[in-house]
């Protein structure tokens, strides 16, 4: 185990150095010239060079590659061009705002997928199965967009029961009641997910002989359901959480858009739209490193709990 | 005689593969969806009442009548017939993703496997680099690279879904090259390209089917998400991501504007995702779960 571990977090500094190279390449790669998209037509070339040195643009590409890997690992992400912030504090200022909201839209979906997922196999083959069964698949397959437009228009415009912008002012309540219909948004597709990986394991465990003792010592159906079945069902659950928060993250971009939120994802997808390069660097190194983290713990977890993945 | 018995095995699997989606409700389910989305792409403006890019001033964000039936837009134009000329769009941003995902994809998973040493590495590690990146993000930053358009949005998808395929491929193409099988026929004096397209594609065909029917649902699913953003195709193409990002605008005095172009998008992936499904229990009885 500990040399899985070991080896896997090895793989992960070659990759974050690629990704840093590509993130650094987009100044070369991105189209029109840097100067010329921030300055506007009426900059004078020394205003462009002024811009270019600041950039790093003046120097040969590994120079500046070098020069770019050492300012992050001082952890200087650079300037914003249009806001005139460093770029780390402006980061660091929406990151808890997208934790919150991943890590609560997957609380959701786990306690609301367990639940479903319990609900169906619980009653197997009834007609309530069936109707569980189909709206974990619609579940599913909704994307998160879609979740959070259809919540807009049932519970904000339609019923009013939750505001549909912004993160609320001031006090606890507030932000939890602006944080209800974003966190729901972004669990919806996971909860399909994850009630059906409920249902499957839950009977799959209920087929085994440990069980069947069980039941013939006459401990009641209850107890055997919650107290012995799910203790062994719910493994392959908590081994794909990991995976979930690194697909929430990317579905936090789009509830972050709709529901007028700060967060990472609104940041970059501003960023890309104004072509603020800094920022579009930190922006997306912040989500690839949140997002190479999720998958380290998915893979860890997943080892630990299926010892089969190892040996692979 | 080998020939023949290989023969009749294939045909067995393909009989039973039918009579078991034949059962599955979720195959009927998948396959009407999908039926009525390839009709309603090719046959557009057969079925499309109004002209989808006829603008109407008067008669701006209407609501359901019988002339429109679900409404109009913005602009006066008819919503239904926006939605049907929109399956073009989303058809060939799927299929098209898929069919690039799968030939880059089976390419760099076949030479893996069957190279070998530091290019299998190079290409493993390809695929890490680009699975570093949450796929949206990815895809947003390769679009503002090259700047959005239909081809450029087929093109990046696919490159972003690609290392799937590569990996399902890779690592199907290496426990096949030790089956009995392939080593008989190796024997036997066939050569390499023999070998793989007789006897290994055919056998790892069943995974990269199930997997592109899923991911066929997740390009739609991304190329409406891009173009909600505003960073996909763009109007006035007629596209479901096109009219959700043109509808968000209205949305608290035309709620139900958005509603039309968000369940067009949700019954698609449903289509695809019910019929992968039903594909996968069918052709692999060995994760019968329904997971």
């Amino acid at each position: 185990m500990f040399i899985y571990i070991t080896k896997r977090l090895l793989w992960v500094i070659p990759t974050i150095l690629t990704v840093l190279l590509i993130l650094f390449s987009l100044s070369y790669l991105l189209p029109g010239d840097p100067a010329d998209i921030i300055l506007g037509p009426r900059a004078t070339p020394e205003m462009a060079e002024e811009l270019n040195r600041r950039l790093g643009l003046d120097k040969p590409w590994y120079q500046s590659y070098l020069i770019y890997l050492q300012n992050i690992i001082r952890g200087d992400l650079g300037t914003s061009i249009f806001r005139d912030r460093s770029v780390l504090k402006v980061i660091l200022n929406v990151l808890p705002y997208t934790v919150i909201l991943t890590l609560t839209g997957m609380g959701l979906a786990v306690f609301n997928g367990i639940s479903i997922g319990l609900l169906a196999a619980n009653y197997n083959n009834s007609y309530l199965e069936k109707f569980l069964t189909l709206f974990s698949f619609i579940t599913a397959s909704t994307p998160t967009y879609i979740a959070g437009v259809l919540l807009i228009v049932i519970f904000s415009v339609n019923l009013n029961l939750i505001p549909s912008i912004g993160i609320g002012e001031g006090g606890f309540l507030s932000r939890l009641h602006h944080l209800i219909g974003p966190a729901l948004a972004l669990s919806v597709g996971w909860t399909g997910y994850i009630a059906r990986l409920t249902r499957s394991s839950m009977l799959e465990t209920l087929d085994q002989e440990f069980i069947q003792t069980e039941k013939s010592f006459g401990i009641p159906r209850s107890y055997i359901l919650y107290k012995y079945a799910l203790k062994k069902a719910i493994k392959p659950i908590i081994a794909v959480i990991g995976l979930g928060i690194g697909r929430l993250l990317g579905g936090a971009v789009f509830v972050e858009v709709i529901f007028n939120r700060p967060g990472l994802g609104r940041l970059i997808v501003n960023s890309v739209n104004e072509r603020d390069l800094p920022m579009v660097r930190g922006g997306v190194l912040a989500a690839a490193l949140l997002f190479v983290i999720a998958n380290l713990i998915a893979d860890i977890s997943y080892a630990y709990f299926d010892p089969r993945i190892k040996q692979k | 005689m080998f020939k023949s018995q290989k023969f009749f095995r294939f045909k067995k699997k393909r009989i039973r593969v039918i009579k078991i989606m034949g059962n599955d409700y979720k195959a009927y389910l998948g396959g009407i969806i999908i039926m009525l989305i390839l009709v309603s792409a090719i046959f557009a403006p057969l079925i499309a009442p109004a002209d989808p890019y006829k603008t109407n001033v008067t008669k701006r964000l209407e609501g359901p009548s019988l002339e429109n039936l679900l409404g109009t837009d913005s602009l006066g134009r008819d919503i239904l017939s926006r939605l049907i000329y929109a399956a073009r769009p989303a058809v060939l941003v799927s299929f098209g993703g898929i069919i690039i995902s799968l030939i880059i994809g089976m390419i760099l998973g076949l030479l893996a496997a069957y190279v070998g040493g530091v290019l299998e590495n190079l290409i493993l590690f390809i695929f890490d680099v680009i699975r570093a990146f949450p796929p949206i993000i990815l895809i947003l930053v390769l679009l503002s690279i090259v700047g959005p358009s239909l081809l450029s949005v087929i093109v990046i998808l696919g490159v972003t879904i690609m290392p799937r395929y590569g990996r399902v491929v890779r690592a199907d193409t290496l426990s096949e090259k030790e089956e009995d099988f392939v080593e008989a026929a190796r024997s036997l004096g066939a050569d390499n390209s023999r070998i793989i397209f007789k006897h290994i594609l055919p056998n790892i065909f069943a995974s990269v089917l199930v997997l592109s029917g899923m991911d066929m649902a997740s390009m739609i699913m991304w190329e409406a998400g891009l173009s909600f953003l505003g960073l996909g195709l763009q109007p006035p193409l007629s596209s479901w991501g096109v009219m959700l990002q043109q509808s968000y605008q209205y949305i608290q005095t035309a709620p139900l504007m958005i509603v039309w172009p968000s369940l067009a998008i949700m019954l698609t992936m449903l289509g695809f995702s019910t019929f992968a499904e039903s594909l996968r229990v069918a052709l692999n009885p060995k994760l019968n779960q329904e997971v």
